[in-house]
């Protein structure tokens, strides 16, 4: 039995030991609770379908059936969890495949300790997580854009987001940011999630129409 | 003179100087000139005439029958197979032409041998690269992953002194996990395999834009027919390599990379604003291309672009998936 408000997951990695590890992450945190696991994607999509989940986290790349084409076939299933993405590759293509197949997030397994709980409470709330490589890549090529003189729809950014963008598009971190601005981390996360909401890449659907229309991915 | 250069250069030989010989004893018979028992200076000096004149006019005719030979030969001391396309003239019809022709059809078979082998090679360094990077991501970058999940936890409970500690080893770990996932696809790009090879191409082109402000522009034509691995990792690599070449080499700031339909096979592009190809020797790494072109009997071709610039193109013929 699950206490009511804590978010069930589903839990698919063809990696015991890296989904024992993930498990112990998850479920230490009080809002979240593993309630099933699967060792390939065919596992994952049979576990999706036959009991109630909130949240599938899935490997991209899984034996039987990759984690890209488990998303797709859950996300067309009846209860239509919530998807995570989880990654070994720091390239935008997987993560804008896995926007399309359905998922809200990807996370890079090199800092999962650090941002799997943040990103599944994330797409709990039916936001978006980008990894940061996805992110810098997004807004560098918004930049681009922008500097070619492309008419590119956003609401007018602040001063303060404007330097964060900036600091995004040249790869900085968070906590970067947050030391060469002198404020403090949870600020810049503020900024980069207003910043997002005005630039058009909040959530999935936007993010998905942003990436096919500024052909970073074919559509 | 015609039947006589279709001689065996044997009887050539001996023929020339069989002539030379008439030639001088005729002239011996015919001519009053004489010599006595005892040598006189005057004698001796038409002697050293006639023998000079003899040995003069052999070695003439001689030559002009051998010099194709000695040309031959400076060829062969001199011929290097990483410069292919070097020839001898055919010209004429003669025993030593037909041993250059032979000599040029030799040159042409090494040369496609030794195409082919290195495709071969080049396809067995492929396939090596992909084991290694399959086992360096299964099981290194798992085992990683795993020792920073476990850290995660040790760190969350232990005392403030040791978790200082574990969050160095935490760090280390996830900078070699990193470096192991960098390394896996420099071996061998998964996008590739997992993705296809136009979100491999749009991932090489975001690369290129993002290392070295080099600003890529797609076309992907729709619709292109279904390639085997073996011809996409082809197009892969040839890609790779001209879109690296145009950002280190070339100087450009503009490269076009496009995929279309030509005729029944696929066109791979790649045109950079670059300052062009000049009188430059072919490098290692067109080379390289060539003989991955070979490999799945594409045709690659690298030459100026109109406007300036450098424009590599291959065309590879469509075999049906298997």
């Amino acid at each position: 039995m699950t206490p009511a408000g804590t978010t069930r997951i589903l839990l698919a990695d063809d990696h015991g030991l890296v989904r024992r590890g993930v498990r112990l992450i998850l479920d230490s945190d009080p809002g979240l609770t593993v309630v099933a696991e699967a060792g390939d994607g065919a596992e994952a999509v049979a576990v999706a379908r036959d009991q109630e989940i909130d949240l599938a986290v899935l490997d991209v790349a899984m034996p039987r059936m990759t984690g890209l084409q488990a998303a797709r076939e859950i996300s067309r299933g009846r209860s239509r969890p919530r998807i995570l993405m989880l990654s070994m590759y720091d390239n935008e293509q997987y993560f804008f495949e896995s926007l399309r197949a359905g998922a809200s997030g990807y996370v890079l397994k090199s800092v999962a300790d650090q941002d799997l709980v943040e990103a599944c409470h994330a797409a709990m709330r039916g936001e978006s997580f980008l990894y940061p490589g996805a992110m810098s890549a997004l807004v560098r090529n918004y930049l681009e854009r922008v500097r070619r003189g492309e008419r590119v729809p956003a609401k007018v950014l602040t001063p303060r987001e404007d330097e964060v963008l900036k600091l995004v598009a040249e790869g900085s971190s968070s906590k970067e940011i947050a030391e060469i601005l002198t404020i403090s981390l949870k600020t810049v996360e503020r900024h980069r999630a207003n910043m997002l909401q005005k630039l058009g890449m909040r959530d999935r659907t936007e993010l998905t129409r942003y990436a096919i229309r500024a052909g970073l991915i074919e559509p | 003179m015609n039947s006589f250069s279709r001689l065996p250069l044997y009887w050539r030989v001996c023929l020339i100087n069989g002539m030379v010989f008439v030639v001088g004893t005729a002239a011996l018979a015919i001519s009053p000139a004489t010599v006595s028992p005892r040598v006189l200076v005057s004698e001796a000096v038409v002697l050293t005439i006639g023998l000079s004149v003899i040995l003069v006019l052999n070695s003439l005719l001689l030559r002009t029958s051998l010099a194709p030979l000695d040309r031959l030969i400076r060829l062969m001391e001199s011929v290097d197979m990483r410069h292919p396309g070097q020839r001898l003239p055919e010209a004429g019809s003669g025993a030593v032409s037909h041993l250059v022709r032979s000599f040029n059809a030799m040159l042409e078979r090494l040369e496609t041998e030794r195409g082919r082998s290195n495709a071969m090679a080049l396809a067995a360094k492929e396939a090596e690269r992909h084991r290694i990077a399959q086992e360096l991501h299964d099981e290194v970058g798992q085992g990683l992953t795993v020792v920073l999940l476990g850290l995660k936890r040790a760190v969350d409970r232990a005392p403030d002194e040791i978790a200082e500690e574990l969050r160095l080893v935490q760090e280390t770990a996830r900078s070699s996990l990193d470096e192991v996932r960098d390394v896996a696809r420099r071996l061998r790009p998964g996008v590739l395999e997992d993705l296809g090879l136009l979100s491999a191409l749009s991932a090489l082109a975001t690369d290129l834009s993002t290392h070295s402000g080099v600003h890529v522009r797609r076309g992907f034509a729709p619709g292109l027919p279904g390639l085997t691995p073996e011809t996409e990792l082809v197009i892969y690599r040839v890609a790779q390599e001209a879109l690296t070449n145009a950002a280190r080499h070339a100087n450009a700031d503009t490269v076009e990379l496009s995929l279309s339909k030509q005729g029944d096979g696929v066109a791979l592009l790649v045109a950079d604003n670059g300052r062009g190809l000049g009188s430059r020797p072919e490098g290692a790494g067109i080379r390289g291309m060539r003989e991955r072109a070979l490999l799945v009997d594409g045709e690659l071709n690298v030459g100026p672009r109109i406007g300036g610039g450098t424009e590599v193109r291959l065309v590879l013929p469509v075999r049906a998936k298997p």
